[in-house]
């Protein structure tokens, strides 16, 4: 067992794990944060996806010990009231951007990384971006419309700021 | 109209949906995210041959390893096996095992089940079985299994068809014989499944005390597996409870009994603790079931004006070893038999299928069930027919449709089209695209050697089918109805229990949205479960585009019951007639006298609380059951007119998408915006049957595709933006008109982008493409057959 200490969504965690934990079964199963899902365990599906010091990487071909000291963020950072969604959760809502809602955590996380880096993207870049995310319920035309919309809604709020 | 303001109007609205939060914040409840206390988890060791006598299994050392509480094989589940006989004469019956004891017949197939405290141990020690396998010879091919001298899958069958299937229309010989032209063709498409996100999972939790076993599992068909499930074990069905929670995708691969529910379920009875079982994606690619491979010889017979008069077909499909449960091995042959003639006015038809047990995995449901190989090889033909006769293949298809006047209409494979509106969907797309303006545009970059082509896909499908139909299908559980329970509260908040599952079909909105207008409440105070067999009376469960339809029509009609229940508990309160109470915005009073009458909670409390201000001989409660077919339960038809405008890359064999549509009619909508999810949805999984899916297995009927990286799924820059429009032909036969819908997007792209490959390939030389995937090198064998022809000629 080899003793780990990161933070995630925010708060600090120390805990003591074997070297072979994958690190997604470290957030779903040790601390309970089961928004985060696993597709297939060889790192094409994105449905793992996390933000590994604000960048996104697939929780499920990385080790736990290899997130000590780093900052992971999973889906439950964004919003866990749904009275309060943050704005990429409630533009999936509001253009039905998910179905079964499997792949839907990755897909967040992904849209939040692009979102960062390019704050209007055409359909071409949000398709870009999301190319390693599988959605196996929607055709993504409904999730092309959900991140347009939330970067529009981004935008107004940071204008209105 | 009352002065009280306009009602809410929930049916036909695009609500956003009610699923949706829970799964925005992380907070779903898959199978996989269940703990319980105690709990073991397993791993199964699985056939490395696709066929052969299992002499032995050594145990000993996995019995060693760290964390092993017991390693189960096939003589601890003796005779524990999956069955699921046809009612066809003639049907040879095999037994799918927990466990696979004396011999394995594919490659996945279940052989031994270790049980260990974690799940990394648990794998651990899979890999310490050893399996003493003799390789028999595997039947992989279907069409060669049929030959005299195949070897046979089950010892002591006469042949490796399940069963034989035939139909002829009367005059269907005279028909051929007058038949002045004929095209004919060999339609391949490739075995490929439903792939969820989600891969499967099930946890069995047997109480020693109550005795009851608790089944959470990853199902479409909750009532289904708890009756198959105890009539496997031998448990009485009260003892059995199966929990279905949110299931992360099914599109017919989780509408079955596995042989692991069964397993994780037995371990449990046997060690008394809950043991959980999350399948990996290399076991989903080998044994979760497979479905689409189907082989069409088919014969088109046809007049100067490309008028289709008869059709002549085979139909094998490669079954795999077992029938499984609860669709037999007949369900694929049985639907492309039926719906084969598609929306064509074809009078005459002759047909025979055969399901064919193989050494592949078993084959089950997938989105669309037969209907993407039927319409492909229909469609195939129509633009073969249109090539011969000279025509466009939207005029050809113009020509053959069944018209607004025919309808109801009794087809050639005997299915009954309730409505539709071929011709109508067919012109408003053409209309859309400017179809004349884009065969210009066509033209003019052929000029400039481009390879675009153009594609048509039509399709009536037949949707929320019933007893009618399925009596028919010889099936041995007649998938009838579903059933909807509704239940008010005190404070006037309504539960509806369903037989149905929801996993990504918008269904705990729309059943809302069915139910909420008869008794103007608002969609928020609806709450929809399912998905727990202690809950509803019980039914089939989802698949089959039936859901909406009949358990969206029993809630409509409970709801009925409820408004009824309690505007008789109104007027008796009020020295009014039932009939003059009027349900709106949360109020319920006399017609004309909005003052004069309850809140919606206030009378529902009333009932409760009041008994004696119920009307004598009315039950203080505010419950309605109803279970619903859609009579006559032969199905209702949905109909579509997908096209696509396609590039192939000479150099690469790629095709890229430029541009899809569709005009799709399945009567009025519930709910618009999910109505274009789904299509949407099954599109882009037509697309990925089209070009991308295939199970490739080798000569010895070893799967080769275990990865998402062999196994290509279509992505976000593999779909195209897709352009849909609407009409809205309403059903006779059901509940507010509405039809099915769930599978229609998945049904034409095969066909679709097969006919625009050809039509891209046509002026370098004369094709047909019928085989798909169209996978870059099948593309590149096509151009390669295209020169070859223009060479000859």
């Amino acid at each position: 067992m080899t003793e780990i200490t990161l933070q995630v969504n925010g708060e600090e965690v120390t805990r003591s794990v074997t070297p072979r934990r994958l690190l997604v079964d470290f957030l779903r199963h040790d601390l309970g944060l089961t928004g985060t899902h696993i597709g297939c365990e060889h790192g094409v599906c994105g449905a793992c996806t996390v933000l590994l010091d604000g960048e996104t990487v697939r929780s499920c071909i990385m080790f736990a010990v290899q997130a000590d000291g780093h900052r992971v963020e999973t889906v439950e950072s964004l919003s866990d009231d749904p009275g309060k969604l943050h704005p990429i959760q409630k533009a999936f809502w509001e253009n039905h951007g998910l179905q079964c809602g499997f792949c839907t955590p990755g897909m967040l996380l992904a849209t939040k990384e692009l979102l960062g880096a390019n704050p209007s993207p055409d359909e071409s870049e949000i398709r870009t971006a999301l190319a390693g995310n599988i959605c196996r319920c929607t055709g993504y035309v409904h999730i092309v419309q959900s991140v347009k919309a939330a970067a529009e809604s981004m935008a107004a709020e940071g204008g209105a700021r | 109209m009352t002065a009280e303001g306009q009602a809410p109007k929930f049916f036909g609205a695009r609500v956003k949906r009610v699923e949706d939060p829970r799964l925005l914040i992380g907070k779903g409840t898959f199978v996989d995210d269940i703990e319980r206390v105690d709990m073991l988890y397993a791993s199964f060791v699985r056939s490395v041959e696709a066929r052969a006598k299992i002499n032995g299994i050594d145990i000993t050392e996995a019995e060693k390893m760290p964390g092993v509480v017991r390693v189960f094989t096939g003589r601890d589940f003796s005779g524990k096996e999956v069955r699921c006989v046809s009612s066809y004469d003639g049907f040879q019956v095999s037994g799918y095992p927990a466990l696979a004891e004396t011999e394995a017949r594919f490659n996945g197939e279940a052989l031994a089940m270790v049980v260990a405290n974690d799940p990394y141990l648990a794998e651990d020690a899979a890999e310490g079985v050893v399996v003493d396998y003799e390789p028999l010879t595997p039947v992989v091919n279907a069409e060669k299994a049929l030959l005299e001298d195949s070897p046979l899958v089950h010892e002591g069958w006469h042949s490796n068809a399940f069963v034989e299937r035939r139909y002829q229309s009367p005059g269907f010989g005279e028909a051929k014989e007058a038949a002045k032209h004929s095209v004919s063709g060999r339609f391949v498409m490739a075995r490929h499944s439903g792939i969820p996100l989600e891969t499967r999972a099930a946890i069995g939790d047997y109480d020693k005390g109550s005795q009851r076993l608790t089944l959470w599992t990853t199902t479409q068909i909750p009532y289904l597996i708890r009756t198959g499930l105890a009539d496997a074990i031998g448990l009485p069905e009260n003892r059995i409870r199966i929990i279905s929670p949110d299931v992360g995708g099914g599109f017919g691969v989780k509408a079955q009994l596995y042989p692991e529910e069964l397993a994780c379920s037995l371990a449990s009875i046997e060690l008394g603790r809950p043991v959980k079982w999350v399948e990996d994606r290399r076991e989903h690619f080998l044994a979760s079931h497979h479905a689409r491979e189907h082989v069409h010889e088919a014969t088109v017979y046809f007049d100067d004006d490309g008028i289709v008069d008869a059709l002549e077909a085979k139909i094998v499909v490669n079954m795999g070893p077992y029938s499984v449960f609860p669709w037999t091995a007949t369900m694929d042959t049985g639907m492309a038999m039926g719906i084969l003639p598609g929306p064509y006015k074809i009078k005459h038809y002759s047909v025979l299928g055969y399901p064919v047990a193989t050494n592949k995995a078993p084959y089950g449901a997938y989105r669309g069930v037969s209907r993407p190989a039927a319409c492909f090889t229909i469609e195939r033909l129509m633009d073969q027919v249109a090539r011969h006769r000279g025509l466009d293949p939207a005029e050809v298809r113009r020509r053959n449709y069944v018209t607004g006047d025919d309808y109801p209409y009794k087809s050639a494979g005997g299915l009954e089209y309730d409505s539709g509106s071929m011709v109508e969907s067919q012109d408003l797309l053409l209309e859309k695209l400017d179809y004349r303006g884009l065969r210009e545009w066509q033209e003019s970059e052929r000029a400039n050697g481009r390879l675009i082509g153009i594609g048509f896909g039509a399709y009536t499908e037949q949707t929320a089918h019933a007893t009618k139909e399925f009596v028919q299908r010889g099936v041995p559980i007649v998938f009838g109805y579903e059933t909807s329970t509704l239940r008010l509260d005190p404070q006037g908040t309504l539960v509806i229990n369903s037989s149905i599952h929801n996993h990504g079909q918008g269904l705990e909105t729309t059943l809302g949205q069915m139910a909420a207008d008869a008794l103007g409440i608002d969609l928020a105070d609806i709450r929809v479960e399912y998905g727990d067999t202690s809950q509803a009376a019980y039914g089939s469960g989802t698949f089959a585009s039936r859901s909406a339809v009949m358990a969206g029509g029993a809630a409509r009609r409970a709801s009925e019951q409820l408004r009824e229940q309690l505007a008789n508990v109104a007027a008796h309160n009020l020295e009014a007639a039932p009939s003059d109470i009027e349900f709106e915005s949360g109020r319920v009073f006399v017609a004309g006298s909005p003052d004069k009458g309850f809140d919606f909670a206030q009378l529902c409390r009333m009932v409760y609380h009041r008994p004696e201000l119920v009307p004598e001989g009315q039950q203080p409660i505010l419950e309605a059951t109803v279970a619903y077919d859609a009579p006559p339960g032969t199905g209702t038809f949905t109909n579509a007119t997908q096209i696509a405008v396609i590039e192939v890359d000479p150099g690469t064999g790629g095709i890229e998408i430029l541009r899809y549509a569709i005009v799709e009619d399945c009567g009025p909508m519930i709910n618009p915006m999910i109505v274009e999810g789904q299509i949407f949805g099954g599109i882009a999984q037509g697309i990925g049957s089209a070009i991308y899916e295939e199970f490739v297995y080798d000569e010895d009927g070893h799967l080769m595709t275990t990865t998402f990286m062999d196994y290509l799924l279509p992505g976000t820059t593999e779909v195209p933006s897709i352009e849909v429009f609407h009409l809205e032909t309403p059903s006779p036969f059901t509940v507010g008109g509405i039809k099915g819908m769930g599978e229609g997007g998945a049904i034409a792209p095969g066909a679709v982008i097969a006919g625009a490959v050809e039509d891209a390939l046509a002026p370098v030389g004369s094709v047909m493409v019928d085989t798909i995937p169209l996978t870059p090198q099948r593309v590149l064998g096509y151009l390669e057959s295209a020169r070859e022809t223009a060479a000859r000629q």
